[in-house]
């Protein structure tokens, strides 16, 4: 048991500072380049890392020529021909907010019909708005449209590909500009398709080719169960609170698989200095929790947990 | 709408000030005869006439208003009286030593706060001659402000390109061949040194090796941020901005950030281009010692280049040499309180004048920037009323001001003045850090801000800026905007929208942003 704590201790640890970037005290030795590379964020402040490289993430989804495919989420979005990811998106915020594909056709000349389709998350867990799903998150957007925005399609439910889906549509006027929002629920994060067009029958095809949407409605049986607030006193056994040696005023929102022990098998963090990930999974590697039953049998759990500059209670 | 076009080009040149009649006519006849096949294109109108206040012919930098302070404990008079005195110490010029103002050095990189904070008038940012390509030259007789002997200007200091303070995120190898990415570094590395000077004597320092450093693709650039409006900014409570944050949430257009915050109290820090610094105070302070050398008493030591004061493998850091240290002969710090006034002749009876002389020279920066009234945006130039109009509802339209906020809310009662107080405050920033990617990044971190992340900077006083970005890459407005997409950027589906607008909306949106 020691052992094996030791050796995922030690795993950690060397995950999360290779996928963390240079950060910390200066070292006596390293690695040396004659140049800087052109860019790429070396100094990458509070970033997303995982404690494995094997176990998918939300940020983990790929565009290709035909498509965007997201293990994590178990999405295949076809793509209309000729769209392209010019630029990839920004890291997952504090707030678990993620951009996960940004997508327009690769001519964007005055002559083709143009519009963008942004594929976005927020994770339910660390959401700041309050919402439990994707009508509460769409209504959340409406109550806050800017004032000259229209309201074209009020929020309502819409099934597309065999999933639930909350459509949501509003035009700003004076830029001729529409947005379609499509939000659908997935692993207790909202994931939405948000087409955005001047050109009205461009948004009707692109809002058809969702129709050709893959994705699982009925989750697998093997994928975690995710619970909020499964974090609580009445599940955990064990508890050792990482010490965070400098604060940075940042809150550190993290993702955790639990596996059916009861231990945590994954973490991914959302945003975290590397000193910070590290602190974290060294005391998380030695937290335990009452395995979760379902049918009488234990399965594993994917749960949030906040840690650094948080409100009281968070945890 | 704006009717206005100019000949398609990818650095149109900035109209000159007060002549956009001319050019326009220029521009229709040549696009109607000369060269009917080209297209049209948005173009920046360039730096907008007029000063700062938006007052015809006014040259000079305004305070606040003052007229209804009956409110608070300071007077109109006093408050006029602190703010001129901040004024007149913004514009000292500096000498290392047996001069009207001393303590420069002995590393800069210039000689007063005017210098840098000039465009369109003090306060500002850089101007679009940059004054630190002159230090070598004597100027009305004068000796130069750098020598000849042991300075050269760097290649990235021009005649015509912008003030810039200098950094190396990282340090070089141990054998200097390269650098070290495992070292971030990132500190202020001062162009000049006073050695050679006859007024700091035996003082010997070289200047950091930026030669060698751009071979590695190993420097980035700051220009200075205007303070116009400053002292609003500092009293917005936290509320107000986490209130506007929230109402971001879940925009539709990729946008997320967060706040920098102050390492001792926690609250948001809001100055300089990550805003890494809490209060103008501080902000001064910062500045005196790292942009001048100047001592003063929230920075009491004089600065070594980071490299100077970092041990490495057979370098034991010294500091800077002994006589390299107190060159102004008064002892540290440079810059402190004035026991009593410090020219009472000048003040005569006038106790306001008198009381102002008494603070450190930072203290009355922090004040010349806290009294300094924000930019007054024109409603006709560039483009006319219209097009001005339409630029600011299309700003806002694709999502520009999500991040630009117009209005970000009022400020808290303020015990200086009641021009603090409960003002509606209009920086077109939320004063929070964004993911820039890797176009903009620095790499360089700043409090809880990386390599990627900058503050919203605000937009007021835009039409008059010479340079843009947190670097002064560009003077072309138009790539300003472009350059927000790289990826990794949370606003690369803004820009995507701004580059799906007509070419007469965009320029618009041009009109409307040089209108600040």
């Amino acid at each position: 048991m020691r052992a094996a704590s030791s050796t995922f201790l030690l795993l950690i640890g060397m995950l999360v500072s290779s996928t963390a970037g240079a950060q910390g005290p200066l070292p006596q030795q390293g690695p040396v380049l004659q140049r800087v590379p052109e860019n790429v964020i070396l100094v990458k402040g509070a970033w997303s890392s995982a404690s494995d490289t094997v176990t998918p993430l939300p940020e983990g989804g790929k565009v290709s020529t035909a498509s965007y495919d997201n293990p994590y989420f178990g999405l295949t979005v076809p793509l209309p021909a000729g769209w392209i990811q010019k630029y990839e998106g920004p890291p997952p915020s504090d707030s678990g907010y993620y951009v996960l594909a940004q997508l327009r056709p690769a001519d964007p000349s005055h002559e083709k019909a143009r519009g963008t389709l942004l594929v976005a998350a927020q994770d339910m867990f660390f959401t700041t708005t309050h919402a439990a799903g994707p009508l509460e998150l769409i209504n959340y957007t409406r109550d806050h449209l800017q004032a000259d925005y229209r309201i074209e399609r009020p929020p309502s439910n819409v099934t597309i590909a065999g999933r639930d889906f909350v459509r949501f549509g509003y035009v700003s006027p004076v830029a001729g500009l529409h947005w379609m929002f499509f939000a659908t629920q997935i692993r207790c994060h909202v994931v939405e398709f948000i087409f955005t067009s001047a050109d009205t029958p461009l948004l009707e095809n692109l809002t058809r080719n969702l129709g050709g949407l893959k994705s699982q409605p009925e989750r697998p049986a093997t994928e975690p169960v995710c619970i909020k607030g499964y974090v609580s006193a009445e599940n955990i056994l064990e508890r050792v609170d990482p010490v965070l040696t400098e604060n940075k005023y940042n809150q550190v929102p993290v993702r955790v698989i639990i596996d059916r022990e009861g231990k945590v098998k994954h973490i991914h963090f959302l945003s975290a200095f590397p000193s910070q990930s590290q602190a974290i999974a060294a005391a998380l590697s030695q937290w335990r929790f009452k395995p979760y039953l379902r049918n009488g049998q234990p399965v594993e759990v994917e749960t949030g947990m906040l840690f650094g500059h948080v409100p009281q209670g968070a945890l | 709408m704006a009717t206005r076009k100019s000949l398609m080009g990818s650095e149109p040149l900035p109209v000159p000030a007060g002549r956009p009649a001319l050019v326009l006519l220029c521009s229709l006849a040549l696009s109607s005869l000369a060269v009917p096949s080209l297209g049209l294109a948005q173009t920046d109108p360039g730096i907008r006439p007029g000063a700062i206040n938006g007052q015809t012919g006014a040259t000079t930098t305004s305070p606040l208003p003052v007229a209804s302070a009956s409110a608070t404990t300071n007077t109109p008079q006093g408050v006029s009286e602190f703010f001129l005195n901040g004024l007149g110490r913004f514009q000292e010029v500096e000498s290392v030593s047996g001069g009207a103002n001393n303590g420069l050095g002995p590393r800069f990189n210039f000689n007063s706060c005017s210098g840098c904070h000039a465009q369109p008038t003090i306060g500002g940012s850089g101007l679009p001659s940059n004054p630190q390509a002159t230090v070598l030259n004597s100027v009305g007789g004068n000796p130069p402000i750098a020598s000849s002997s042991t300075n050269t200007i760097p290649s990235f200091i021009t005649a015509n390109g912008p003030t810039r303070e200098a950094r190396f995120p990282f340090f070089f190898n141990s054998s200097q061949t390269g650098v070290n990415t495992s070292a971030p570094n990132g500190g202020v590395e001062d162009l000049f040194t006073v050695s050679g000077r006859a007024d700091a004597g035996k003082c010997s320092l070289a200047q950091p090796a930026f030669a060698f450093a751009q071979s590695v693709n190993d420097v980035i650039f700051r220009i200075p941020t205007p303070v116009f409006g400053a002292g609003l900014l500092e009293n917005l409570d936290d509320s107000t901005l986490l209130a506007n944050q929230a109402t971001q949430a879940n925009n539709g257009l990729g946008i997320s950030g967060t706040f920098n915050h102050n390492g001792n109290d926690g609250t948001i820090a809001r100055f300089g281009w990550k805003a890494q610094n809490k209060s103008l105070e501080l902000f001064a302070g910062e500045a005196y010692n790292v942009e001048m050398g100047i001592t003063n008493e929230i920075f009491q030591n004089e600065r070594p280049l980071p490299g100077e004061d970092t041990p490495s493998p057979g370098n034991t850091p010294v500091g800077l040499p002994s006589n390299c240290l107190n060159l102004s002969g008064t002892g540290y710090p440079e810059d402190a309180t004035n026991f009593a006034p410090t020219n009472p002749t000048a003040a005569g009876s006038d106790t306001f004048a008198l009381n102002a002389q008494i603070p450190s020279d930072v203290v009355q920066f922090a004040m010349f920037m806290r009294l300094l009234a924000p930019p007054v945006p024109s409603t006709t130039v560039p483009g006319g009323a219209a097009a001005i109009s339409e630029g600011q509802s299309l700003f806002s339209a694709i999502g520009c001001s999500v991040c630009h906020t117009p209005t970000l809310g009022k400020t808290q009662v303020s015990a200086v003045t009641a021009g603090l107080s409960g003002v509606t405050v209009n920086p077109f920033s939320d004063l929070e850090i964004h993911q820039m990617g890797n176009g903009l990044a620095d790499n360089v971190s700043q409090g809880g801000a990386g390599g990627g992340q900058f503050r919203t900077a605000p937009l007021w006083g835009l039409g008059q800026r010479a340079f843009f970005l947190h670097d002064g890459r560009t003077s072309n407005l138009l790539t300003a905007i472009t350059d927000h997409a790289s990826s990794g950027s949370e606003a690369t589906a803004v820009i995507e929208n701004f580059e799906d607008l007509s070419t007469s909306q965009q320029q618009d949106i041009l009109d409307f942003l040089r209108s600040l």
